[in-house]
């Protein structure tokens, strides 16, 4: 037999399975041990333990072995009886809670890693109240009647020597009914051996009366089986025992009591002596007895073929009625209760072949019987007995097994019995290293009780943790579900020791929803338990529930926020992940010397900027190749090489935060965090002046921050409500106040009034708004460092009145409002605008202008001078020399604001200004200032040239007007050409063509107009087109519109436009005011100019030609025919010499010559026609037109120099009256000295000419 | 009747990637942890098997309570091609009356070539393919289209 002790199932058999002794004292007794604050059991119970008793055994088959370790159980017998459940349940809770309040202490540290533990090799994290706990679930099942090893041996019945008639008092003991009920109801054997004890205190006197009591005794009960026990021989309470014996088992005694006070060592002696004989001498012998004497019972009647035959019949015969099985159906003297005593006695006495021999016996016997509950004892002890005889591994599991599912079918009353089944079986395989499996059965005991399924679940997962290789997702699983059980049950410190072990488990999870859900049950236990600075620490890792449902996140806020409550300190969290901080969103906008008007300016390219300024702003290679120049000295390498910004001016700072939750979260006093350093070097991290970093676990004071530091920089705070999946963007300002070196270290927001966030920033991960020349300079140094510079005159300039959509034309007055905040004046202003077109400045000493009387003609008009003054700053606009923008005092220049086209229109303007101040760093600075307008279509106008076919240099023009608006109505107002070259006319009076004189929405408008080419200086060029004729017409030679039309002029010009003669129009007209706009404030009216530029008047022939001679020739037809005399004006307006040669043709007439042609001709000819030719030459029908012929030579040939013109006569004799079409003629030209080879030469073909002959009467 | 069905791949490192509740029945919030508690948990179980089993398909690999937890590992070489990285897991949770057509169902994830290695699966489309499939394995026999791919099965017979 290997050493029992060795395995902890073995030694806890070994305690568990004895031989119990019933105690039965008199009061007396009690009352004499309790001077030492001990029961009579207790302080025999330290000497019942034997470790080398050597007592000689015999099995029933008389081999004879020695027992070495021994052990005995009294009990008092009034205890021998199942323990009340409720009692055992309210004890099993006062362990857990005892347990848990023990650990009270380091249930606030860190959880130690989950690698030390599972390299550990025995359990020593296990809590080792575990133990305790199963001991206690094993002992709340005892003394069942269906075992027999719980039953008593032996009795002591105890009477003190002060007892009044001691001899009956051991008498009544048996007659009354202390007895305890399985004694009574029979199933235990009442007949067990009995041992009189007589107690005597020697406090009491000399032990005289106690002999001769005991010689009484022997007399009547005889002398083997009395006793007589001295105590108390210490008479002054000194008795002192190193170490104490009863210290493990005096539990009642008051805590200042020494236990044992008034033993000395002679009475200690005798106790030992007493048991040590009690059990060598009388209670092994007897069981000794016993197991002969049943074993020879058994054999007889149930041991050979026989007896087996026999069995089984009369258990057949049994089957038909199982009602009968009652209680007292085995009673202790049926066949099978003394075979079950047999075994459980071989059992204790460690014959384990005996022992199973019969156990297995009695199996087949009660599962015939269908005794449930006994079949399972049975087969647990079965299971015990192999695992004692270390033999079959295999069946001892199957035992226990079939034990445990047997106890568990039969329901409520075999549940304890199945716990510490299952108990024993989980030790049996913890024996054998299977700790899988014993966590399985741990997970079966776990019943419907959630208290114990806590703890077993809590052994469970220790068991996975233990297990090879260990299960480490298992154990986290177990352990949660045992933390739920114990939250349940109120054990609320137990539940946190759970979670917080799995939580080395789950830590850094990616699995959402565990990690969440560990994190949040921790944080409100420790809330619960009003640690609420560690529950903080936890409710801190579920912020970001991004995943978690609505509902869910508003129960994490909401006791997020009311654990935060309660803390009542203030969190300063680094990288707090509500909101989230989208870094790479973050941009920072600085102005050294370019200051910015808008936000929009910021985001406008820089080289856009630096495109436009190019002109204007001292060039800074410049600037470096003169030494001798003084903003070289100034402006210092430092200057150069990083950011700058200037004292007193906002550093601005967007960064945009993005809300992970659904729910929408307010957020306070978002604010920017700085540091300040008035030495040129930077702090360094650990230096003492700068601002603390944040450190790893986040929590920091950074109180110098915002407080101390306000007189160096101010931070600007904002309040953002952020909407659930919201990403909004925060833009925030610091100003620094001093000179000196800034840095922005962070971003800093109040989530509540406890809860600080920051965000410190990583300088690498940033990318900056800093123009290309700086950035190759300073790769080494902090983008976030900013070197602070004295204060600067700083201007802002402000576009007044400047509409954000506008119809196209509209032409307005605006101001450009210039001011100085700072006390040093600016002066030297340079402007310069990035779309002239758009915007026009006007004379800035007329700040007052009367619009739009202003444009109106005067009498005289001194033209030129400020056509003059636009043209020369084309470019640059130097405001007049004397200009100096105090403080306090704005300065206003006019502009004019035209918008040219439909579309989206940016302009940038730019202003130049150098401070008077000359020590600064910065001599200059630049405004930029970027405005988007939004410009509508308005009215479309379009014209068409056409040659007058009936004068010479003149034309007829039409002019195209439609309403591009969808609400508005127009007013035509006048129609100029630009310049005094050509003078225009209606050809129709307007009220005729267009009586409303309101264009409509979509409606279109055509008029005819007369153009003529002449050259004098008062020529007439404009066309009233308005209704009310009484109205002043608009100079268009004047400022604005002069200028605006220079700039239109520019840019519609084409490049081979150049060399043509081409004339320039200018629609002006008027929007009706709409109803909507309420009447009571005067709007100025909207003037509005349409300008189309270039319209060529050259046609693409150089040859001008009319055909004149009377219309109507009467003729008598006395020569049978009729000659009619036509003149032929030719005129060349080229700049060469023509030839020109006219061919008549004669038949058929209206034919065209190109009609003639068959077959294919020449497809170039075509085009060289105009558009008023295409329509001549339909051909006429032949049968209505009677033919003419023309007479005279078919061919001329005329030469005209350069802008000449020449008179050919030609002549057509008619047959008969009539109306004749005198178009078949062609003029064929030809340019000498000419380049161009396209207009070298051409064809003209005739046009319509119709001659009416009528006979004369 | 109400079935109860958490579906969820997982990456070599445990991360998981997709996760979709396939069940009928009415959800609940302590639901989303707890299966996530139990699939975790089988993981260990998953890890223990893989040493003594070639079989890619796990069925009813670990219990709890009443729900069943049925895995496909994918073998690297085996489906590279499909881009599920090695040692991906597919795990299944469900209760036991569903036990035919896991397999199916799996393979028909399987045939579609979802993943992108180490991300999350977010594509909505996959996860409408996913429930639709869910649905679909009760009936014995049909077909789908995912990414392309039909997909037949046949459930087996009892």
């Amino acid at each position: 037999m290997a050493d029992p002790a060795h395995f902890a199932l073995r030694k806890m058999l070994l305690d568990e399975i004895t031989p119990v002794v019933m105690v039965l004292p008199t009061p007396l007794v009690e009352q004499r041990c309790q001077k030492n604050g001990l029961s009579f059991v207790q302080m025999l119970t330290p000497f019942c333990v034997f470790n080398n008793i050597d007592v000689p055994v015999r099995t029933a088959s008389d081999q004879p072995y020695r027992l070495q370790k021994f052990k005995l159980r009294m009990f008092y017998g009034s205890d021998i009886r199942q323990p009340n459940i409720e009692v055992t349940k309210e004890r099993l809770e006062q362990v857990i809670a005892d347990a848990g309040n023990k650990e009270d202490s380091d249930l606030y540290l860190d959880p130690s890693p989950i690698e030390a533990m599972s390299t550990s090799s025995e359990p020593e994290f296990v809590p080792t109240w575990f133990q305790y706990f199963n001991k206690e679930l094993v002992r709340s099942v005892s003394f069942s009647d269906h075992e027999a090893f719980d039953h008593p041996v032996a009795c002591l019945l105890v009477v003190s020597s002060n007892d009044e008639d001691p001899i009956n008092k051991f008498v009544n003991f048996f007659n009354t009914n202390q007895l305890p009920p399985l004694l009574n109801d029979g199933a235990m054997d009442p007949k067990i051996p009995k041992y009189f004890i007589l107690v005597h205190d020697n406090q009491d006197g000399s032990p005289k009366r106690a002999t001769k009591i005991l010689a009484e005794m022997r007399n009547t009960f005889g002398s083997n089986d009395c006793r007589l026990l001295c105590i108390n021989s210490s008479q002054d309470r000194l008795a002192d025992h190193e170490p104490n014996p009863w210290a493990p088992y005096g539990s009642n005694a008051s805590p200042g009591q020494h236990l044992g006070c008034l033993l000395n060592n002679e009475d200690m002696d005798e106790l030992k002596a007493f048991v040590r004989d009690l059990l060598s001498k009388d209670i092994i012998p007897n069981m000794e007895q016993r197991i002969r004497v049943l074993n020879q019972q058994v054999s007889a009647t149930r041991k050979g073929f026989r007896n087996q035959i026999k069995n089984l019949w009369w258990r057949k015969g049994k089957e038909d009625t199982p009602e009968v099985q009652s209680v007292n159906m085995y009673t202790f003297n049926s066949i099978e209760s003394q075979i079950r005593v047999l075994g459980d006695y071989a059992f204790m006495l460690r014959d384990y072949e005996l022992a199973l021999s019969n156990y297995r016996l009695l199996s087949t016997d009660y599962k015939l019987d269908k005794a449930w509950k006994r079949y399972a004892g049975v087969q647990e002890m079965m299971g015990l007995t192999y695992f004692m005889l270390n033999q079959s591994k295999k069946d001892a599991e199957y035992c226990m097994e079939n034990a445990f599912s047997t106890y568990l079918r039969i329901g409520t009353s075999g549940k304890g019995n199945a716990t510490r089944c299952g108990l024993w079986w989980v030790e049996m395989l913890k024996t054998s290293g299977q700790y899988k499996d014993a966590a399985g059965v741990y997970f079966r005991i776990s019943g419907e009780e959630p208290l114990h399924s806590a703890v077993m679940l809590e052994q469970a997962s220790y068991c996975y943790l233990l297990s090879k290789p260990s299960m480490l997702r298992k154990y986290g699983f177990h352990l949660i579900l045992s933390g739920d059980l114990y939250k349940k049950c109120d054990q609320i410190k137990h539940a946190i020791r759970a979670y917080r072990n799995a939580l080395s488990v789950f830590k850094g999870t990616t699995w959402s929803h565990i990690h969440d859900h560990v994190h949040f049950q921790i944080g409100k236990w420790y809330a619960f338990l009003g640690r609420f600075d560690v529950a903080m620490k936890h409710m801190l890792e579920i912020l970001a529930c991004s995943h978690q449902s609505k509902a869910m996140q508003e129960l994490f806020m909401k006791d997020f926020f009311q654990i935060l409550q309660k803390t009542g300190k203030t969190y300063n969290i680094s990288r707090l992940q509500l909101p989230i901080v989208n870094i790479s969103s973050l941009s920072i906008v600085s102005e050294d010397h370019r200051t910015y008007g808008s936000p929009a300016a910021v985001s406008v390219k820089e080289s856009v900027w630096q495109s436009l300024e190019e002109d204007m702003v001292p060039s800074l290679s410049n600037a470096k190749t003169t030494w001798l120049d003084l903003q070289s000295k100034l402006l210092p390498t430092k200057l150069k090489q990083s950011n700058v910004c200037v004292a007193g001016e906002a550093l601005k700072v967007e960064i945009s935060f993005r809300n992970p939750l659904q729910l929408s979260i307010p957020i306070y006093n978002v604010t920017l965090m700085c540091e300040y350093s008035a030495n040129e070097t930077l702090p360094d991290a650990n230096s003492s002046s700068s601002v603390i970093e944040g450190d790893e676990d986040g929590k920091i004071a950074t109180g110098r921050v915002s407080n101390s530091d306000t007189s160096f920089f101010t931070s600007s705070e904002v309040d953002i409500t952020l909407a659930g999946g919201e990403t909004t963007v925060a833009q925030l300002s610091v100003i620094p106040r001093k000179e000196g070196i800034l840095r922005v270290t962070g971003v800093r927001w109040k989530l509540s009034d406890s809860m600080v966030g920051f965000y410190t920033f990583d300088s690498d991960f940033i990318t900056k708004r800093i123009s290309k020349q700086k950035r190759k300079a300073k790769q080494n140094t902090n983008k976030l460092d900013f070197l602070v510079i004295k204060s600067l005159p700083r201007l802002e300039g402000v576009i007044n009145n400047l509409p954000s959509t506008v119809y196209a034309g509209n032409l307005q007055p605006l101001s450009l409002e210039l001011r100085n905040s700072s006390e040093i004046p600016v002066k030297n202003l340079k402007m310069k605008i990035s779309h002239p077109r758009f915007l026009n400045i006007g004379n800035p000493e007329v700040l007052d202008v009367n619009f739009p009387s202003c444009l109106e003609k005067k009498q005289p008009c001194d033209k030129g001078a400020d056509f003059e003054a636009t043209k020369q700053s084309e470019t640059i606009f130097r405001f007049p020399k004397d200009t100096i923008i105090n403080k306090e005092t704005p300065f206003f220049l006019p502009l004019w604001f035209r918008s040219v086209t439909p579309g989206n229109v940016s302009l940038y303007l730019t202003v130049y200004y150098e401070n008077e101040d000359k020590s600064t760093a910065m001599r200059y600075r630049t405004l930029r200032t970027h405005h988007i307008l939004e410009v509508l279509p308005s009215l479309d106008v379009s014209f068409f040239i056409s040659p007058c076919s009936s004068r010479l240099q003149e034309y007829v023009v039409r002019m195209d007007v439609i309403n591009r608006t969808s609400l508005r109505n127009f007013k035509l107002h006048q129609l100029s050409s630009v310049g005094n070259e050509w003078q225009i006319s209606l050809i129709e009076s307007i009220n005729h063509i267009f009586p409303s004189g309101n264009l409509v929405p979509g409606q279109a408008l055509s008029c005819f107009l007369k153009l003529k080419n002449v050259k004098t200086t008062e020529t007439k060029t404009d066309v009233w087109l308005g209704d009310d004729s009484s109205e002043a017409v608009f100079d268009t030679q004047r400022a604005p519109l002069v200028n605006f039309h220079h700039y239109e002029r520019l840019h519609q010009k084409t490049s081979h436009q150049e060399n043509q003669r081409t004339v320039d129009f200018m629609l002006i007209s008027r929007m009706e005011e709409s109803e909507n706009v309420p009447s009571d404030l005067p709007t100025p009216p909207q003037i509005f100019s349409h300008h189309a530029c270039h319209c060529s008047v050259s046609t693409k022939r150089p040859i001008w030609w009319l055909l004149d001679s009377p219309q109507v020739n009467h003729c008598n037809f006395s020569n049978s025919f009729c000659e009619t005399k036509l003149k032929m004006t030719i005129h060349n307006s080229s700049s060469f010499v023509a030839s020109v040669r006219i061919n008549t043709f004669d038949a058929p007439p209206g034919g065209s010559p190109s009609g003639n042609k068959l077959g294919w001709h020449d497809m170039a000819t075509l085009p060289m026609d105009d558009t008023s030719g295409t329509s001549t030459r339909k051909p006429v029908s032949l049968e209505s037109v009677p033919p003419f012929i023309w007479s005279g030579s078919s061919t001329t040939r005329v030469k005209l120099e350069p802008n000449s013109t020449a008179e050919v006569s030609l002549l057509v004799t008619t047959f008969a009256p009539g109306t004749y079409d005198l178009s078949n003629y062609t003029l064929n030209w030809s340019l000498l000295d000419s380049n161009d080879s396209r207009e070298k030469e051409g064809v003209c073909y005739g046009r319509p000419f119709y001659l009416t002959i009528l006979r004369e009467e | 009747m109400a079935s109860t069905a958490c579906f969820m791949i997982v990456s070599r490192n445990d991360i998981p990637i997709y996760e979709a509740e396939v069940g009928t029945a009415p959800k609940k919030e302590e639901a989303a942890h707890q299966h996530q508690f139990i699939l975790h948990a089988a993981l260990d179980v998953v890890q223990d098997l893989a040493w003594t089993t070639s079989a890619m398909f796990l069925k009813s690999i670990d219990r709890f309570n009443d729900l069943v937890v049925s895995v496909y590992v994918t073998a690297g070489h085996i489906l590279l091609d499909f881009l599920i990285a090695l040692h991906t897991r597919l795990m299944l949770l469900h209760d036991s009356r569903n036990d035919d057509g896991i397999k199916s169902f799996f393979q028909e994830i399987l045939l579609n070539p979802i993943y992108l290695p180490g991300s999350r699966v977010t594509s909505s489309h996959f996860d409408t393919k996913i429930r639709a499939l869910a649905r679909s394995y009760r009936y014995p026999c049909g077909y789908a289209e995912v990414y392309g791919v039909f997909v037949f099965w046949l459930r087996p017979s009892a």
